[in-house]
């Protein structure tokens, strides 16, 4: 059936040809090209770095991984799939592999239990809250090196203070950085420490943006505190986590300084040898770029599949 | 609308963890008593030819060579030296992408080691002009014969030696005189070195390992101890008659010597429990809080108890030998001219080179050792009795390392297996044949 529809506004005047002075004219005269066109200046700066020093070398890298590639080579050799063949068959890329996951599991659960809960605390406005906030925060202006010396020394077998303390205790000291039961656990910990004060202020922001007529209305109906928190705050937190666990495994998985610092380099044996130790050793001490970029595009692939699944388990139940 | 008030408290709580975070930043620096920074950027004179140097030379050693380099260029006022220090491993990083860009420096100090990778990359120039009788040349015969065939590649010579270093032995002579023992006599062969550390291992209970009821958990003093595990492993390899790098192109670590050189190192740990376990344990400040009797350690080791720890009085002793012959690992630091120096820039640094070469006694304060023969006959024995073991263990028994190109990656394979064999995950057999197995790949990728 033919529908008929009435114009209740009348025609506007013809667009001139886009490609005449008068046509230019007109699109800058209108207010949405207007602002456009200052977005795009503003934008430029960013554009040109992220195309030069991101894009680029993204590209650069994909291209390299292809190829038997020397630093000062005037040819570079393509070898095709090669430097992933070898990648894939290499027992060392799995056992960092395996470290890298574990330590960022590890990382990742302990830095979200604990910004979480110190969150939940410190949005209570009780005595001191600012200086905590403020304390709780201050380890994560720390470089990482600072960071590796002090806890290598706190964690040093024989004259480190937390053995120290276990010893006056009667307890056996720990071998923390020596044992490859305790290792990886250990880095875990000193990374929790240094780095929870970021994605606290981050859970903070999230608990603000909870509405309290929520809560009052859960009080209303009679739920205890646990209830609040498991049927109100946790599910309407989801994005915030989500934040916190997606760009918590995509940092942690690149974990370098510590066992660089730490550990020699991941030892004990390889017990906390991770993937970007595996990198730096390919790209930094043997200079095989072309393996060294195929490792870091492995990587990519391997944090965007983690990504997805968080988004798949964490991201489809968000309530925005 | 009530007008917000910028929060005070808030401001000051953050200054004080500020401070906080800054005090644990800079604990490392004040917790020592007297540091000494190498600068990362050393001016030395101002003539109108500069050569620009880069080395890896970050602790006291190099400032010992910044104050030979200001020395060069007070007695030649025509050159300036502008020396960039930084740590090995960026230097090498550095280096490459700097002849990309054309911004190399004229003259490098890196370890023998690295020349066969960095000619291979054609980043280096051979040196051969700079020896020969004349003026400005080096003579080539005031170095010792096998350590100077460590320079050659393809029947060239692409460097010049600023000091030999390697490993040798440290005891604390407090520690033997308390175990009623000689720090002057060392033992030969590995049953000998074993129950003379015994004697030097303790317990909480003043037990020694080879009597009842020792507490292997509980060590309070230990005769000794792996240190390095690479340079004693290999150390050890060429004292059983190994070699690292096989005729044939593979890899001779798991050898018969090298399993030999293994055990030795694992039984010191785990049979006779005179030495820990290498892991999270710190030998030089363990050495120093009187917790070693004997360290193997290198010839720069001198310097951590001459200007660190004074009040410990020591003796040094050649590379003890553990296997059928005598044998230590040896290294050098040695002057290298990148393929863009040339003209006048190149005349500079053959210039310095010898200058640094003919003046290199000064360097013994570093801790290491003049390649020069005839500076070594006049070290004086009261200040250098370390430099003068070392220099005449090297001359007789010094060994260098096979040259291969991929020495960096192959060692990047053989360190975590002997950490692993060394720290109880793995036996000796199983670690030792996973890096071969790694490192005959490494090799045969050429």
């Amino acid at each position: 059936m033919a529908q008929h529809t009435t114009r209740l506004v009348p025609d506007k005047p013809a667009r001139p040809a886009l490609l005449s002075a008068e046509g230019l004219r007109y699109l800058l005269a209108r207010p949405s090209t207007r602002e456009a066109l200052v977005a795009y200046v503003f934008l430029t700066p960013f554009f040109i770095f992220f195309i030069v020093f991101v894009l680029r070398a993204i590209v650069q890298a994909g291209y390299m991984s292809l190829h038997d590639w020397k630093v000062l080579g005037t040819t570079q050799k393509f070898i095709g799939l090669q430097n992933y063949t070898e990648l894939l068959n290499d027992d060392v890329w799995w056992i960092a592999l395996k470290n890298t996951a574990v330590f960022a599991a590890l990382t990742v659960a302990g830095t979200t239990a604990l910004s979480l809960g110190l969150a939940l605390i410190l949005r209570r406005n009780l005595r001191g809250t600012n200086f905590f906030r403020s304390a709780f925060y201050a380890p994560s202006i720390l470089s990482v090196g600072i960071v590796a010396i002090c806890w290598g020394w706190l964690m040093n077998t024989d004259f480190g203070v937390i053995n120290y303390a276990l010893r006056s205790l009667g307890l056996r000291p720990i071998n923390w950085t020596g044992d490859a039961a305790v290792v990886i656990p250990a880095l875990s910990l000193v990374t929790i420490w240094w780095g929870f004060g970021f994605p606290m202020l981050i859970m903070l922001a999230g608990l603000q943006n909870i509405p309290e007529q929520l809560y009052e209305a859960a009080r209303i109906d009679g739920a205890n505190p646990r209830q609040v928190f498991w049927y109100i705050t946790l599910p309407l937190l989801r994005p915030t986590l989500l934040f916190v666990t997606v760009t918590g495994f995509i940092a942690h998985f690149q974990v370098f300084g510590q066992p660089y610092f730490m550990t020699n380099s991941g030892g004990p044996g390889r017990a906390s040898y991770t993937v970007i130790l595996y990198l730096y050793e390919a790209a930094w001490e043997a200079f095989r770029m072309g393996f060294a970029s195929s490792v870091a595009f492995t990587l990519a692939i391997i944090l965007m599949i983690i990504t997805l699944i968080q988004f798949f388990f964490i991201g489809r139940r968000v309530e925005y | 609308m009530a007008k917000r008030t910028f929060p005070m408290g808030a401001l000051f709580v953050t200054v004080l963890a500020l401070a906080f975070a800054f005090s644990l930043s800079i604990t490392p620096l004040v917790a020592q008593d007297n540091p000494t920074p190498t600068p990362i950027v050393a001016e030395a004179g101002s003539g109108g030819t500069q050569i620009v140097f880069w080395n890896g030379l970050t602790g006291s050693d190099g400032v010992t060579l910044n104050e030979m380099t200001k020395k060069f260029a007070e007695e030649n006022p025509g050159y300036s030296v502008r020396t960039e220090s930084m740590v090995w491993d960026v230097l090498y990083q550095k280096l490459q992408a700097a002849l990309v860009a054309g911004d190399a420096p004229d003259v490098v100090v890196m370890h023998t080691d690295e020349m066969p990778q960095f000619v291979n990359f054609g980043a280096l120039q051979p040196v051969d002009f700079i020896y020969g009788t004349g003026p400005d040349q080096i003579d080539p015969a005031d170095f010792s014969p096998s350590a100077l065939e460590s320079l050659k590649m393809n029947d060239q010579y692409y460097g010049v030696f600023l000091d030999n270093h390697g490993w040798g032995t440290w005891v604390n002579n407090a520690l033997f005189e308390a175990a009623g023992l000689d720090p002057s006599q060392p033992p030969v062969g590995f049953d000998a070195f074993v129950e003379m550390a015994q004697k030097l291992t303790l317990d909480a209970n003043g037990k020694h390992p080879n009597e009842e009821g020792f507490d292997p958990e509980n060590i309070v003093q230990y005769g000794t101890t792996v240190s390095w595990m690479r340079v004693t492993f290999l150390t050890l390899l060429y004292q059983n008659g190994g070699r690292f790098v096989n005729e044939d192109g593979t890899t001779g670590v798991n050898s018969e010597a090298g399993m030999r050189a293994l055990q030795m190192m694992h039984d010191l740990i785990f049979k006779y429990n005179v030495a820990p376990k290498p892991a999270g344990f710190d030998n030089w400040q363990s050495f120093a809080a009187g917790r070693i009797a004997i360290i193997p350690e290198g010839s720069w080791f001198r310097n951590f108890l001459v200007l660190d720890n004074p009040d410990i009085e020591f003796t040094v002793w050649p590379m003890v030998q553990l296997g059928d012959q005598p044998a230590t690992w040896m290294s050098a630091h040695v002057f290298y001219i990148p393929v863009t120096t040339e003209g006048e820039k190149l005349a500079a640094v053959q210039k310095y080179i010898k200058w640094i070469s003919d003046n290199s006694i000064m360097w013994a304060e570093s801790g290491q050792i003049p390649a020069r023969l005839s500076l070594q006959a006049e070290l004086d024995p009261d200040t250098y009795p370390s430099n003068i073991v070392f220099a005449q263990a090297f001359n007789e028994f010094g060994r260098f390392d096979e040259m291969t190109p991929a020495r960096t990656e192959l060692m990047s394979a053989l360190d975590p297996e002997l950490d692993a064999v060394l720290n109880g995950q793995k036996s000796v057999e199983e670690g030792l044949n996973a890096a071969a197995e790694r490192m005959n790949a490494i090799l045969a990728r050429g």
